[in-house]
C-alpha cells in the first residue's frame, strides 16, 4: 500500500510537471506566436514531455543538464521558473538571461541547467567535460547531455562519446529520438535505424527507450544514473517520441501529412498515455487530473501575464557583460 | 627596489615554467591535449608536468580537437580553469564551435550567468618549412569574436607572466605561440611575474617611428631596429601583448610621439589586426602623424613550403628593415 502510494505521488508529480511543460509550449504556440511576442523562432517540444520529466527527474538536484533548441521541457524539469522563461523569450530585462539569449540560450545556475545549446552536436563535448570535472572533483554527480538523433551524425558527437568511453566519464548521452531533422526522416540522415547500436563500437552500452511514456524513462535513467554514481562511465539512452509541432515555429511541416501528426497525437500523447494509465490503475481519480489541469493552466497564466508587463532591457544593456570582471590575481 | 634574480630560459621553457606555477598554486587549473602527458608536448612546453602533477591533471587526448575544446569548456562550467593545447594553431578551425560558438558567448547568452576561465593555447606561425597548413596566424580571426582574449607574446619573460594572468583571468584565452619561437631564449624573474592582459609594452624606446609588433616578428623588429640605429634612425618597438583588449592608448601615446606607425606582423596584410590598429591610431591622431601608417606583413598567399619562397612570404628583419627605411625616406 505504501509503495502504491508512493507511486501514485511520483506519478502525479510527474504529470504536473509534464503539464507545466505542454501549457508553457502551448502558450508559445497560441498566445506568443500570433501576437508576435517573441522574435526569431521557437522550438517546441510538444510530444517529448516524458523524455525531460521522466529523464530530469531520475537525477539529483546538483546533476548537470544541458539542452538543445528544443530544450523548454528540460528547463521546467530542471525547476527553472516559468515566468522567467517566458521573461527571457519575450526578450524582457527580467528574463533569465536578461534577454540576451532567448528561447534557445535559457540557462539557470542555480538549478545546474548549464543551457541549451542549438548548434546540433556541439554540447557533448561540453557534457563530457562537465563529467570530466565532477569525475575529478569526486562527488558522485552525473552530468546530462540531451540531443536529437540528428545530432548522432556529427562529428562532434563521436569526439566526444570516444572521450566519454576512454576516460570513464559519468555522461548521461540522452538521445531524442523524434524522427526528424528539421525536414529530413531518420531512413534519409541515418545508416542504421537501431539508433542505441550507433555507440557500442566505442564501448558505451545503448538502449532503446519508449519516451512517450514517463515511467519507463524514469526507471532506465534512474537504473543507469545509479549503476554511473557507483562506477564513473557513460550510458547512451534512445528516447523514441515525437513532435507534434513543427522543428519550428515558422515550420511549414511539407515533410509530413497533418494524418501522421494527428495519428501519433492519437495514439502516442505521452499526457495523456500516463492520465489513462492513471486512471484505469485507479491511482487518481479524474477530476484530481482536471483540478491538476486546472492549477497548472492557472500558473502558466500568471506567468505569462506577469512576465508580458515586464519591462524592455535598455539597448545599451547590449554592451554589458561580455566579459567576467577579473579577479585581481 | 633592486632588479629580480634573472635566468635564461627558452620560450618552452617559459611557457612551462607558468603552467607549472599555476598547477602548483591552484589545484583546479587541468592541463590536457595532444601528447602534452608523457611527451611533453611536440614542442616540449609540457615536458615533466604530468610526472609532476599526475595524470588526472595533465592529460593526453586522442586526436579529437572539437572535443579537446569542448570539454575544456565543460570543464570550465563545472567550475575547473581548464588549458587545452590544440597542437597547431591551424587546427582551431576543428576546434572553433566550441571556442568561437560556446566558450565567447555562454556567459553573454545566460546574461552573466557563467564564468569561463580557459586557456587554448596553440603554436601559430610559419618560417620552419611545415607548409600552408601548419604555418598559419590565425590571431586576427580570434580578436574579432566578442567575449574571447587574444594574447600573443613574443619573449620569454612576457610569455610566461602573461600565461599565467590568462591561467587566472575568468574569460576564455586564446593563447597563440610561436612554434619556430620555442629555443629563442631570454631572460626571465627567477621568482613568479605576472603580467596582467591588456597593457602593451615599449620593448625597446626611440624617437623617430613606432613600430608595433608580436609573436616571433617582434624579435625580428628588435633586430631590425638594432641594424637601423646603425644608419641613424631610432625605432620604438612597441608590443601590444595581448591582442584583445588592444591597450590602443599605448600605442597612440607613442605614434603621437614619434609621429610615424608601423605595423608588422607574420599573417597576411589584409584583413589583419595592422588593419584594426592603422584605423584606430589614425582616427585618433590624424593630423599629428607625418603619413599613413604602414604595415608590414605576408603577401596574399598560403605559406609555401620551399625555403626561399617561405622566407619571402614570411616577413624576416632585412624585409623591416629595408621597407621602415624606404617608409620613412619617402
Amino acid at each position: 500500500m505504501a509503495r502504491k502510494q508512493k507511486d501514485a505521488e511520483l506519478l502525479l508529480h510527474f504529470y504536473e510537471d509534464m503539464l507545466r511543460i505542454r501549457f508553457f509550449e502551448e502558450k508559445i504556440r497560441d498566445v506568443l506566436l500570433p501576437n508576435k511576442l517573441f522574435r526569431g523562432s521557437s522550438h517546441l517540444g510538444i510530444g517529448q514531455e516524458a523524455v525531460a520529466v521522466g529523464a530530469i527527474h531520475a537525477l539529483r538536484e546538483d546533476d548537470p543538464v544541458i539542452s538543445t533548441h528544443r530544450g523548454h521541457g528540460h528547463a521546467i524539469a530542471k525547476g527553472m521558473d516559468p515566468y522567467v522563461m517566458f521573461a527571457e523569450i519575450m526578450g524582457r530585462r527580467t528574463g533569465c538571461c536578461k534577454g540576451k539569449g532567448g528561447s534557445m540560450h535559457l540557462a539557470d545556475a542555480s538549478k545546474h541547467f548549464m543551457g541549451e545549446n542549438p548548434v546540433v552536436g556541439s554540447n557533448a563535448g561540453m557534457a563530457a567535460g562537465m563529467a570530466f570535472a565532477v569525475r575529478l572533483e569526486g562527488s558522485g554527480r552525473v552530468v546530462a547531455s540531451f540531443f536529437g538523433e540528428g545530432a548522432l551524425n556529427t562529428g562532434a558527437f563521436l569526439e566526444a562519446a570516444n572521450m566519454a568511453a576512454l576516460w570513464n566519464l559519468p555522461v548521461l548521452l540522452l538521445c531524442e529520438n523524434n524522427r526528424y531533422a528539421i525536414s529530413v526522416p531518420l531512413e534519409k540522415s541515418s545508416s542504421l535505424m537501431d539508433l542505441e547500436n550507433r555507440t557500442c563500437s566505442y564501448g558505451i552500452p545503448g538502449q532503446r527507450i519508449n519516451g512517450m511514456h514517463v515511467m519507463q524513462v524514469y526507471e532506465a535513467v534512474s537504473k543507469a544514473a545509479a549503476e554511473m554514481r557507483q562506477e564513473p562511465s557513460p550510458r547512451f539512452l534512445v528516447f523514441d517520441t515525437y513532435r507534434f509541432e513543427g522543428h519550428h515555429t515558422a515550420d511549414k511541416e511539407s515533410y509530413r501529412t497533418e494524418d501522421e501528426t494527428i495519428a501519433q497525437f492519437r495514439e502516442r500523447d505521452p499526457i495523456h498515455i500516463l492520465e489513462v494509465e492513471m486512471i484505469d490503475d485507479h491511482t487518481v481519480d479524474l477530476d484530481t487530473t482536471i483540478d491538476m489541469r486546472e492549477r497548472v493552466r492557472a500558473e502558466i497564466d500568471e506567468a505569462y501575464a506577469r512576465a508580458v508587463q515586464d519591462p524592455w532591457p535598455d539597448p545599451e544593456e547590449a554592451l554589458t557583460g561580455v566579459y567576467a570582471e577579473q579577479e585581481v590575481g | 627596489m633592486s632588479e629580480p634574480r634573472m635566468r635564461a630560459v627558452t620560450y618552452a621553457q617559459a611557457i612551462r615554467t607558468a603552467l607549472r606555477e599555476e598547477m602548483k598554486a591552484d589545484e583546479k587549473v587541468i592541463l590536457f591535449g595532444e601528447d602534452v602527458g608523457q611527451y611533453g608536448g611536440v614542442y616540449g612546453a609540457t615536458t615533466g608536468l604530468q610526472r609532476e602533477f599526475g595524470e588526472d591533471r595533465v592529460r593526453d587526448t586522442p586526436i579529437s580537437e572539437m572535443a579537446i575544446a569542448g570539454m575544456a569548456v565543460g570543464a570550465a562550467l563545472a567550475g575547473f580553469r581548464p588549458v587545452a593545447e590544440i597542437m597547431y594553431c591551424d587546427f582551431l578551425t576543428h576546434a572553433s564551435d566550441a571556442v568561437v560558438n560556446n566558450a565567447a558567448k555562454w556567459r553573454y547568452m545566460s546574461g552573466g550567468q557563467f564564468r569561463l576561465p580557459i586557456v587554448f593555447r596553440s603554436p601559430a606561425g610559419g618560417g620552419a618549412g611545415y607548409a600552408a597548413q601548419h604555418s598559419q596566424n590565425l590571431e586576427a580571426w580570434f580578436t574579432h569574436i566578442p567575449g574571447l582574449k587574444v594574447v600573443m607574446p613574443g619573449l620569454p619573460r612576457d610569455a610566461r607572466g602573461l600565461l599565467r594572468a590568462a591561467i587566472r583571468d575568468d574569460n576564455p584565452v586564446v593563447f597563440l605561440e610561436h612554434k619556430g619561437h620555442y629555443t629563442f631564449k631570454g631572460e626571465i624573474p627567477a621568482e613568479g611575474e605576472i603580467i596582467p592582459l591588456g597593457v602593451a609594452k615599449i620593448q625597446r624606446p626611440g624617437k623617430d617611428a613606432t613600430l608595433v609588433s608580436w609573436s616571433r616578428t617582434l624579435t625580428y623588429c628588435l633586430d631590425a631596429a638594432e641594424k637601423l640605429s646603425e644608419d641613424g634612425i631610432d625605432v620604438e618597438v612597441l608590443e601590444p601583448l595581448t591582442l584583445q583588449p588592444l591597450d590602443v592608448d599605448a600605442i597612440c601615446e607613442s605614434a603621437g610621439r614619434t609621429g610615424n606607425l608601423i605595423i608588422a606582423h607574420e599573417a597576411v596584410v589584409f584583413g589583419g589586426l595592422g588593419a584594426e590598429i592603422a584605423t584606430q591610431v589614425t582616427q585618433r591622431l590624424w593630423g599629428s602623424l607625418k603619413k599613413p601608417p604602414l604595415r608590414i606583413g605576408a603577401p596574399f598567399v598560403p605559406v609555401p613550403y620551399s625555403e626561399p619562397m617561405e622566407m619571402f612570404v614570411v616577413p624576416q628583419v632585412d624585409r623591416i628593415v629595408t621597407e621602415v627605411k624606404q617608409y620613412l625616406g619617402g
